[in-house]
């Protein structure tokens, strides 16, 4: 598994048959590990990645509810191309769309170039990246990504040369690299970067050598460079002029509750869940009523056994918000859940609609009361079936 | 750039596992594919056991390169067209075509793909040496090697696919790894391949998998659907996403791509909640049981890395707590792994797991990986039983997915537009040299209207489609009356008894079915009172019983069927309460009972004419059992008299995987006895329509089940007498569609349009037949395929046959889809396999008891 999942990172260090160093989980999971532990601790809402390649770390960083635009570039156009289509939403992010808007784009261009649709960033990651700029192009690279683009922070990674010997062939880790640096060669190149450009800058790695050769240092050393001042990004925006010269390749955008057509749809549906789920404890609770012919007190409903019992747990403050809100009740044969009581169930409580908006949401596709105040529904279905009777 | 990807190796795409987890166990094993594995598609990935599925473990199983075999294993439904039965049939092996009938030009949903004349596909096998585990190691040294980095190629690490040919038959490359180390590899001819071959077929199929993928269409089971364009039916918690289920295929002259709309219904509700609501219904100790009845076997969507699985069953003991080993040994809990894999934080720590069984691809043989999964992240796709029965909701699912033909054909061209719009995809195709060609027109037939013989009357039907006015005031061909009867009701729907009385006499009069005054039994509302009312009443002289049910609850309708159709058999006829109350229906409910209970007395209500004058019809259904799904149900029905009104009927219960039948012999001898009997000599002719024969399993039709009619016919046959036999065989899908186009818009093809050339098959004696209307949406054909022919009917007069069939169907008064003989096996199966679930008792058997 690790020889093939090594192949997958990009980088061969870790095929060799023999004597091999084997990481776990594999170096390249690490790295985007990394990245994702950074973006639990950071929240940032626009993330860019530079050499993005296959869109692999993308497609993980795509989970974060975070995080509002994701941007890949690259200078492999096929590459993005035969990706792309990776990104777009599941079917599922359909059915339980996110909270937040989500964008994804890619774009076709080298990050030597300076395009102002990626200024304004809280985060551009390059990964396993700068090793492969020549001379000319490393020379430039900083000038463009921390002066131009200016992001709140900036996380480079790149092999630690130190750790090479370690390998069975002592050899560049891969044939387009034009370098390998020691630590202090990267430290003293990051720390200047920094310098110029106002950043500070923290070392640190992943990929931890066996024991026995901890003087090596990590496989691969990663630099995390946050600008002092935090984001000043409004000022760049409006200063620069439009400058497109990267390719939109592919972009592609996220259902997500802050569009009205969604936000609809997931209460609507919500509701319907919980009026259900109401309307079928009321049925239980007469039919027990009725068949113990002994009136039970409402709260009683019915328990089964704790390894059965299903269903979110409330907190205390859940609790106490839904017992305070009017209850449902019955009008002959309708079942009548108020709008109030509703909005107190956690899950549409989370989509954070008032009652009036709520009304204007629901009123073509449910039945309400007629001061509309609740939803109504028929007590009987002509389509329940109760299991126990057949 | 991309420094995090240098190897070249195109094969690393991430396929979906959806791929791997289908339908049912059938339909799994239908469709596992090698080729999918090729560098084109999807690449394996397997899970080790009890570990939910992991997006970002790429892994190739250990060893998996041991158990590629050298062959590729093709697909059923293309292994069917292997079965070349028209070869055989000297009388059709030049022309299979009718001529009769009225020109129409026809469009179809069918599009040509052209390829150079010469065209050919390359099949190579690649040994390395040293052997290599990796597959993504092995394609990135065979891509990356100089003599093959240019070329178009597809490899699924041990077969590889080129379009050009190497020079030699054995070509030696050596590769060097990163590491230095040489790896030899052996690539050697094995194949070459025109495209009407099957593995090309496959191999084109897999091309525009992936192209659909390009075009940010995602695969559920076999179709794609496009995310993008979701139809939402709020008030049903349900989602509609439209897609197409495409295909590539070799028909009689040329390759084409077929592609038709298809919608997946995917629910608004986790299984969570779907089990939190089913356990209010239930009583604590039956509630783990109800929830597996209900349960397993539904496809479940996961929203955190879009694959869908089916349930095969439900582990309680094991909760989101609980801990599991990933596959670098560690361990770790549930509601930790998805929080770190995918942000994800459970509400609810107390839910069981649903477990679903994951076939091997490569191997069947192998024991299936199971997989954990989360009720509250799971969906639940298609809709349930009880959801399909609402009326209002499968209203406005369909008013969402219905298509006019206009609006299917606009949908067509979108996508073609898209495929040969996308630069990705062109590119794909060209690189193999395939063109994505214009849609296919082609003429069909449109053969003459048939007249209805009704006892002293022929009539012409204003429309064949529904010709119940038509006959109104017709007399039926034959009838017994109906002296002696019960009808049993609730109290409720007594009031409505008389009522219907008078008109059921009423019409019954009009269409010489004389019903007299049965006697009337109240019972309470409930199953077994029903049962008991009819065990005491019911004696030898009971002609029909009558039950007015009150609620289309199934269990009533079980139990009633059962002991009607086993213990006491006698004809029964439910009808719901609901339907009496329909006033200002009433006429033309009565009129319909009135046909049904002629019918299971006995009668004869119409026929065509039949210029054949001693043929037997047979039709043949199967379908598996609604208890036990190892178990099928065979149905056999026959005609018994010249002109095709009486019915002869077999049913058996066959306990097998395969779905072929195995009882054939016995029920046409007893067919043919039965004919016999009434006709004092045998058929001249025989012509068995067979229904059900699912994808890849025409072989065994064709040499298991035509042997046992034969040898049926064989043995009943005298020197003086013998019959002359056909088979054909009746599918109701099929990929192609029709439409008329005209000036303004585009239309259903009329009734009786034949279409047999073009998007046929070469060798077979098929052809296409339009017999049914739709209100709305697109009609679909069905399709005929004579696999034997002693009759050496000319392939008109078999086409007429056949749709004169299709008007014999006396549960309906108009045209049909398919031959009246396959709709009443087909009724007898879903009967026995749906209700009672053993052979109906023999006394019934010259009845059609089972409409």
């Amino acid at each position: 598994n690790d020889l093939c999942n090594s192949v997958v990172g990009g980088n061969f260090e870790e095929v060799c048959p023999e004597k091999v160093i084997r990481f776990k989980p594999p170096l390249y999971k690490q790295r985007y590990e990394f990245v994702r532990d950074l973006v639990d601790r950071h929240e940032p809402k626009k993330i860019a990645d530079l050499g993005c390649g296959d869109t692999k770390l993308l497609k993980l960083l795509k989970i974060y509810p975070c995080i509002q635009l994701l941007v890949g570039v690259d200078i492999n156009e096929e590459k993005l191309h035969s990706n792309g289509h990776h990104l777009s939403p599941y079917l599922g992010e359909f059915v339980k769309p996110r909270d937040l808007d989500l964008t994804i784009i890619l774009y076709h261009g080298s990050v030597v170039e300076r395009d102002s649709r990626l200024l304004g960033f809280d985060l551009i990651t390059c990964i396993e990246l700068i090793e492969h700029l020549d001379s000319d192009d490393l020379a430039r690279f900083p000038e463009v990504v921390f002066g131009y683009l200016s992001p709140a922070m900036v996380v480079i990674s790149t092999p630690n040369s130190e750790f090479n010997p370690l390998f069975p062939t002592v050899a560049l880790r891969d044939a387009d690299h034009k370098f390998e640096w020691s630590r202090m060669e990267f430290q003293t190149w990051a720390s200047q970067v920094a310098k110029c450009y106002n950043y500070c800058v923290e070392f640190t790695g992943v990929g931890t050598p066996p024991a026995g050769a901890e003087h090596v240092g990590y496989c691969t050393q990663i630099g995390v460079f946050t600008k002092i001042g935090g984001k000043a990004a409004g000022s760049c925006v409006s200063e620069d002029h439009d400058q497109h010269v990267y390719k939109a390749v592919y972009m592609t955008s996220y259902p997500s509750l802050q569009q009205e057509k969604v936000l609809k749809f997931v209460l609507v549906g919500e509701l319907l869940i919980q009026v259900e789920h109401l309307r079928l404890r009321h049925h239980r609770m007469l039919r027990e009523r009725k068949r113990e012919s002994d009136p039970k007190p409402r709260d009683t409903d019915f328990s089964l056994g704790p390894d059965l019992l299903l269903g979110a747990v409330f907190t205390e403050a859940e609790k106490a918000r839904i017992e305070n809100s009017p209850e449902p009740f019955c009008e002959g044969d309708k079942f009548c859940v108020p709008l109030q009581r509703l909005l107190a169930y956690p899950k549409l409580h989370r989509l954070r609609v008032d009652e009036e908006r709520m009304r204007a949401l629901i009123a073509d596709s449910v039945c309400l009361s007629s001061d509309s105040s609740a939803v109504m529904v028929d007590l009987y279905n002509s389509l329940d079936y109760w299991p126990e009777d057949s | 750039m991309s420094g995090r990807a240098r190897t070249r190796a195109r094969g690393m795409l991430r396929g979906s596992r959806a791929l791997e987890v289908r339908g049912s166990p059938g339909y799994l094993a239908a469709t596992s594919v090698d080729l999918g594995n090729s560098e084109v598609s999807l690449s394996s990935r397997t899970d080790s056991v009890w570990q939910p599925s992991d997006e970002h473990d790429a892994a190739s199983g250990d060893g998996e390169h041991t158990l590629m075999e050298r062959r590729v294993r093709i697909r059923q439904d293309l292994m069917d067209l292997g079965i070349c039965t028209r070869e055989r049939l000297a009388h059709v092996k030049d022309c299979k075509t009718g001529s009769s009938g009225l020109p129409v030009k026809l469009v179809t949903n069918l599009f040509s793909l052209d390829l150079p004349q010469d065209w050919q596909l390359y099949q190579y096998h690649v040994v390395y040496s040293p052997d290599l585990p990796s597959k993504r190691l092995r394609t990135a040294l065979l891509y990356g090697h100089s003599e093959l980095s240019d070329r178009t190629k597809a490899f699924d690490g041990a077969i590889l696919f080129l379009s050009q040919k190497l020079d030699q038959k054995v070509t030696e490359l050596t590769s060097e790894t990163q590491r230095g180390e040489t790896v030899r590899m052996t690539v050697t001819l094995t194949n070459k391949l025109v495209s009407s071959s099957p593995v090309c077929i496959q191999f084109f199929n897999i091309i525009f998998k992936k192209i659909l993928k390009k075009l940010s269409m995602y695969q559920i089971g076999r179709n794609f659907y496009k995310p993008s364009e979701p139809v939402e039916i709020p008030q049903y918690k349900l989602s509609v996403w439209p897609g197409f289920a495409v295909s590539v295929s070799h028909f009689e002259s040329k390759l084409l791509f077929g592609a038709d709309v298809s919608y997946k219904v995917l629910r608004n509700e986790t299984v969570l909640e779907f089990m939190t609501d089913l356990c209010v219904r239930t009583d604590t100790s039956c509630f783990p049981q109800t929830c597996e009845t209900q349960l397993v076997g539904l496809i479940v969507l996961t929203r955190y890395n879009n694959k869908t699985y089916r349930i095969d069953d439900i582990d309680w003991s094991v909760k989101p707590t609980h801990t599991f080993q990933k596959r670098d040994g560690s361990e770790i809990t549930y509601t930790d792994y998805y929080k770190q894999q995918y942000d994800i934080t459970l509400s609810d720590l107390n839910q069981p797991v649903l477990v679903s069984l994951l076939k091997r691809k490569r191997n069947a043989s192998m024991e299936p990986q199971a997989v954990h999964l989360i009720p509250e992240l799971c969906f639940l796709t298609g809709l349930t039983s009880q959801a399909t029965s609402d009326f209002h909701l499968m209203k406005a699912v369909a008013e969402e997915t219905r298509l006019s033909p206009l609006g299917r054909q606009q949908r067509l061209a979108r996508l073609a537009d898209d495929i040969q719009r996308n630069q990705v995809a062109r590119f794909e195709l060209e690189t193999w040299g395939l063109h994505f060609g214009s849609q296919m027109s082609l003429t069909g037939r449109v053969v003459p209207s048939e007249k209805l013989i009704m006892q002293d009357h022929i009539c012409q039907p204003a429309s064949a489609a529904d010709w119940s006015k038509d006959i109104r005031a017709c007399k039926v061909l034959s009838s017994q009356s109906l002296t002696t009867w019960l009808i049993l009701c609730s109290s409720r729907a007594e009031n409505r008894i008389e009522g219907f009385l008078s008109c059921l006499r009423r019409v019954g009069s009009t269409m010489g079915f004389n019903v007299g005054y049965p006697k009337i039994i109240k019972v309470q509302e409930n199953p077994a009172s029903f049962l008991r009312a009819i065990q005491q009443h019911v004696d030898p002289d009971v002609q029909l019983v009558m039950c007015i049910l009150p609620s289309n609850q199934k269990n009533y309708y079980d139990s009633i069927k059962k002991y009607l159709n086993l213990d006491c058999p006698v004809p029964s006829q439910c009808v719901l309460t609901r339907t009496l109350n329909k006033q200002g229906m009433m006429m033309s409910v009565a009129t319909k009972i009135a046909m049904q209970m002629t019918c299971k007395l006995g009668g004869e209500l119409w026929t065509v004419e039949i210029p054949l004058k001693s043929l037997m019809v047979v039709g043949i259904s199967i379908c598996k059992d609604a208890l036990s799904k190892d178990t099928l149900v065979v149905g056999f029905v026959a005609s018994v008299n010249p002109r095709i009104t009486r019915w002869f009927s077999r049913c058996i219960l066959q306990r097998t995987t395969a779905e072929v039948a195995d009882c054939l012999k016995v029920f046409l001898t007893g067919a043919l006895n039965k004919w016999y009997k009434l006709n004092h000599d045998l058929p001249a002719r025989i012509i068995v329509y067979r229904d059900g024969v699912g994808d890849g399993q025409l072989k065994a039709v064709v040499d298991y089940e035509v042997p046992q009619l034969l040898s049926s016919v064989a043995e009943s046959s005298s020197d003086s007498s013998s019959c002359r036999l056909s088979v054909v065989v009746v599918r109701k899908r099929c990929t192609p569609r029709f439409f008329v186009e005209t000036s303004k818009t585009v239309q259903n093809p009329p009734l009786g349009t034949v279409v047999d050339s073009e998007a046929t098959r070469p060798a077979w004696y098929d052809f296409y037949l339009i017999s049914q209307t739709t209100s709305q949406g697109t009609v679909s054909p069905t399709y005929y395929n004579v696999i034997y022919d002693d009759n050496v009917l000319k392939p008109d007069h078999m086409q007429r046959l056949t749709f004169k069939l299709c008007h014999l169907y006396y549960n309906w008064q108009g045209l049909i889809s398919i031959p009246a003989p396959c709709q009443y096996a087909h009724k007898l199966t879903f009967l026995v396999a749906q209700s009672i679930h053993k052979e109906p008792s023999l006394e019934l058997a010259n009845h059609l008891f089972y409409l």
